[in-house]
């Protein structure tokens, strides 16, 4: 079976979600070797910080290139969680304008509304789209975040979340998912998505 | 729509797990792993572990019993006592910890917050602030009363990129008496970030109180969890019971 690799580039919670994947059993690691990146079977990019730290960290370890080649060209399985989902767009914007990895079209902007208390953090039900999802209809999840991804192609959002107004929550184009919340900090629900994810499109 | 938080507070004194009176008079309540074990079973929101003594004792935090404690949660922790550096942070989120919570650091070097903040990103940056009210004036309160208004400090924080505060008060910690609500009041429209209120719930009308005359999102406790029969689930119905939304977990 081949290895869910834990993508490592600096941006913390790394941990966590090794915890998750070792009490469902689903062989990973940690890392950030090329050799182990080519050699997965799904990754998972992480991240908690800033748009413009996570693309310095992904750049200063050469990660750039090779994960765009295994997603983009090779279509290997990929999820994003947090700012991993975030870095998967065209720009972002925190701390400033900032190129990211350009696979999903959207854009990363701040969450502006001024009768809310910023970050949008604690336990949210997501709003889901798509039949895929649906035994994750209204479910709550954790969420910590500032900035939110705002979609230029309405495909490829799953699910949204209500604070003030609709937010994105969960994306999915072609191997690529990836979800706003923490499903590695979501309990029960959490590891019943990280299981459905890795079954609908890792186990292929 | 977001969901009211009800986080377990757990101190810790380098030995066992305390709980105080005002911050006075520690009493051994348990031990942390097996506390932590038995709240995330309980599917509680989110779970903050303070080594209360470890800045005082000039010691960091035990990292090995931090990182077995953090094992037993799958729910987000927050993780404080004795950081004084980024490297003291970065140990923490390396382990698994979700947010640090800074407090004696913060006052003596409020710059250290910005540092902090911009390094990890404010969502990490959790900031104790343990308030004394002194004849109606709300002052930090650091080991002992200190000179500086808790607005001030609030504010402060806030600008130098804190991403959530955990509000102490010290006068009704560990009384069972009912939380601060004027306290609560009084701060929470002249800031933008979360709040957790803490200190002083003892019984399920205090919660319905502070929920029905306040806009509060978030409370923290201890008292409760130890010296009573009521666990999380008791205090979410008794929320759900007055219209607020609440998560119920899975089991």
């Amino acid at each position: 079976m081949k290895n869910t690799v834990i993508i490592d580039y600096g941006m913390g919670n790394v941990a966590s979600v090794q915890k998750v994947l070792n009490f469902l059993n689903i062989p990973n690691i940690i890392s950030r070797k090329h050799e182990d990146i080519e050699d997965a079977g799904f990754l998972i990019l992480p991240g908690v910080g800033s748009f413009r730290q996570g693309m310095q960290n992904l750049r200063d370890y050469e990660l750039v290139d090779i994960l765009s080649n295994q997603v983009v060209h090779q279509k290997k399985p990929i999820f994003g969680i947090c700012l991993g989902m975030q870095l998967f767009a065209l720009e972002g914007t925190e701390p400033t304008l900032c190129n990211g990895l350009g696979w999903i079209k959207g854009r990363v902007i701040k969450i502006q509304d001024p009768k809310l208390r910023i970050p949008h953090l604690g336990w949210n039900n997501i709003i889901v789209k798509n039949d895929l999802l649906h035994d994750f209809q209204d479910q709550d999840f954790y969420f910590i975040h500032s900035y939110h991804l705002e979609l230029e192609d309405a495909n490829d959002l799953l699910a949204t979340v209500e604070y003030g107004r609709e937010y994105t929550a969960i994306i999915q184009r072609e191997n690529l998912f990836a979800t706003q919340f923490h499903p590695e900090k979501s309990q029960h629900i959490g590891l019943q998505l990280m299981r459905f994810f890795y079954s609908h499109y890792a186990e292929n | 729509m977001q969901k009211i938080r009800i986080l377990p507070i757990l101190t810790f004194n380098g030995f066992a797990l305390v709980k105080t009176k005002q911050f006075q008079n520690p009493r051994m309540v348990g031990n942390p792993v097996q506390s932590a074990r038995i709240f995330n079973n309980r599917g509680v929101d989110e779970l903050i572990f303070l080594d209360i003594m470890a800045s005082k004792q000039n010691r960091k935090i035990n990292l090995n019993l931090v990182r077995d404690v953090i094992k037993q949660c799958f729910m987000p922790v927050g993780i404080g006592g004795g950081i004084q550096n980024l490297e003291d942070i970065n140990d923490l989120l390396k382990i698994g910890a979700d947010k640090v919570v800074i407090k004696s650091r913060a006052i003596q070097n409020p710059k250290f917050i910005d540092e902090a903040s911009s390094f990890f990103g404010s969502q990490c940056i959790s900031i104790s602030i343990d308030v004394m009210n002194v004849d109606g004036i709300y002052y930090i309160y650091n080991h002992g009363i200190t000179d500086i208004l808790a607005l001030d400090f609030i504010l402060k924080m806030q600008d130098l990129g804190a991403g959530e505060i955990i509000l102490n008060s010290v006068n009704n910690d560990g009384m069972m008496d009912g939380f601060d609500i004027d306290l609560y009041n009084f701060i929470e429209s002249k800031t933008y970030l979360p709040i957790v209120m803490v200190g002083g719930g003892g019984d399920l009308t205090h919660y319905k109180n502070l929920f029905e005359t306040t806009n509060c999102e978030a409370v923290g406790s201890s008292s409760i969890f130890y010296f009573t029969q009521y666990t999380n689930a008791d205090i979410k119905l008794t929320l759900q019971e007055i219209g607020k939304p609440v998560r119920f977990s899975k089991q």
